[in-house]
């Protein structure tokens, strides 16, 4: 298999102007969508570490292709926002198929890592700056250079959530009562702009100076921008720091102050606790889905089963963020 | 009941602390990490059983505070009555329901948590 990937991966560098061997090929883990390996390409010149991101090439309602991923992220480099080069990409059956080939950047996107390693202890002093800077360069980015990119408008963003989680049909009153709350909340406040959708650790390279990249754009859409914040600041994504409100490492002060260094937008405190309930209850929905593709027979996996449980997770962050002053 | 000890808890933690003990130990990383799941899985099953009839019959009396018929004091019926705007969400005694209600499943489902752990101290 990885053998004829090699092979594959040469011709269609060859292809696109770059002679060499494609040598050290291997698997890395990723996301449940899209397969990402990373080799070394090497010629008389020089030699490199790159990655190659694969889709099934099926349509998806929640992820964008794999080629157009990788032609948004050209894009956005323009916006000096730190996103990884891309080197070539495929698209339909032929050469690789659904895929990208990029630059690899040197880092660690491990979340546990990047939270508890010392080597990070002077990049975490940073991140929530310049997590803030980067999501204000990939929101002020014009829109009309991303027609392909699906457009999300927030209300019809929380009706698909609704029912999905209806289509469940596993009542939970916690649930119900965030989505008739977000319901009465006023979302006209901000100009569409392009969303990242998964901006969180995880999903971001960090080196030993902090943000190194974004990666993972299969979740980009053009909607309100606020949901990357929120989405940045809820406790499902601090992993078990939650008294750093941003990703486990942050303060939201820092991080409201690097998106204020780069964009116009005000973002008040109080605007970003509605999209911490948005985002955790848009997380709470992910991991109902999550469970009910294992219970309905669709993927069988001990860890899919056990996401079931971390739903309570999201409800009891809901009733503290609703009533409790949670942060 | 017509079963003996051990109790189904009794037996589910049996099997835990085995996985834990003699067989995380033994495992490449990534298989060690799937048994950890498993383990967890394994004590929600515990706490459950351990807890289930007190959990259920204090909720059930929360439910009667909203709900006051005692056969639809149900979290089905809670859930249809917050959708069809029959319970108000400025309701202090809804809000409390949601708070208490949702302490009991997460003391089952992951007492570590650390909005659970924040709540309780």
């Amino acid at each position: 298999m990885s053998e004829e990937l090699q092979l594959k991966i040469e011709e269609f560098l060859l292809k696109n102007g770059s002679k060499g061997k494609v040598s050290e090929l291997v698997p890395l883990t990723g996301g449940a969508s899209a397969e990402t390996w990373s080799f070394t390409f090497s010629n008389k010149n020089k030699s490199e570490r790159m990655i190659l991101r694969r889709g099934s090439g099926k349509k998806s309602p929640l992820a964008v292709l794999k080629s157009e991923e990788a032609v948004i992220q050209q894009k956005v480099k323009s916006s000096g926002a730190p996103v990884p080069t891309i080197v070539a990409i495929s698209s339909g059956d032929k050469d690789l198929g659904d895929a990208y080939l990029m630059r690899l950047i040197p880092g660690e996107s491990i979340a546990r890592k990047i939270l508890r390693d010392k080597k990070f202890s002077e990049a975490r002093q940073k991140l929530a700056f310049q997590c803030g800077e980067a999501l204000a360069k990939i929101h002020s980015v014009n829109l009309n250079d991303f027609d392909q990119v699906p457009k999300k408008p927030i209300r019809e963003e929380l009706k698909r959530l609704y029912l999905t989680y209806r289509s469940f049909e596993q009542p939970l009153p916690v649930f119900e009562y965030a989505f008739k709350w977000l319901d009465k909340q006023d979302f006209t406040t901000r100009n569409d702009a392009l969303v990242h959708g998964d901006f969180r650790l995880g999903n971001l390279m960090i080196d030993e100076s902090g943000l190194a990249a974004v990666i993972d754009w299969e979740m980009v859409s053009i909607g309100n921008p606020m949901l990357d914040i929120g989405w940045m600041c809820i406790n499902s994504w601090r992993f078990g720091q939650s008294e750093k409100v941003v990703g486990g490492f942050g303060d939201l002060e820092e991080f409201l102050q690097g998106y204020s260094s780069i964009s116009d937008e005000k973002i008040d405190p109080e605007e970003v606790k509605i999209w911490q309930v948005l985002g955790t209850l848009r997380w709470g929905v992910i991991c109902l889905i999550q469970v009910y593709s294992h219970l309905n027979g669709d993927v069988n996996s001990l860890e899919k089963a056990a996401i079931g449980r971390r739903v309570s997770e999201t409800e009891i962050d809901l009733v503290d963020l609703l009533f409790l002053g949670g942060k | 009941m017509i079963f003996d000890r051990p109790t189904s808890a009794e037996l589910v933690e049996a099997v835990s602390e085995f996985l834990e003990k003699e067989i995380k130990t033994t495992l490449p990383n990534h298989l060690a990490f799937k048994t950890q799941i498993a383990i967890n899985v394994l004590n929600i099953v515990k706490r459950e059983q351990e807890n289930k009839e007190l959990l259920t019959k204090e909720s059930k009396e929360i439910l009667l505070t909203l709900l006051s018929n005692p056969e639809e004091a149900n979290i089905n019926q809670l859930a249809a009555q917050i959708a069809s705007g029959k319970l108000d969400l400025e309701d202090k005694k809804l809000q409390k329901a949601l708070i208490e209600i949702t302490k009991k499943k997460i003391s089952v489902d992951n007492p570590k948590y650390s909005t659970y752990k924040k709540l309780i101290k």
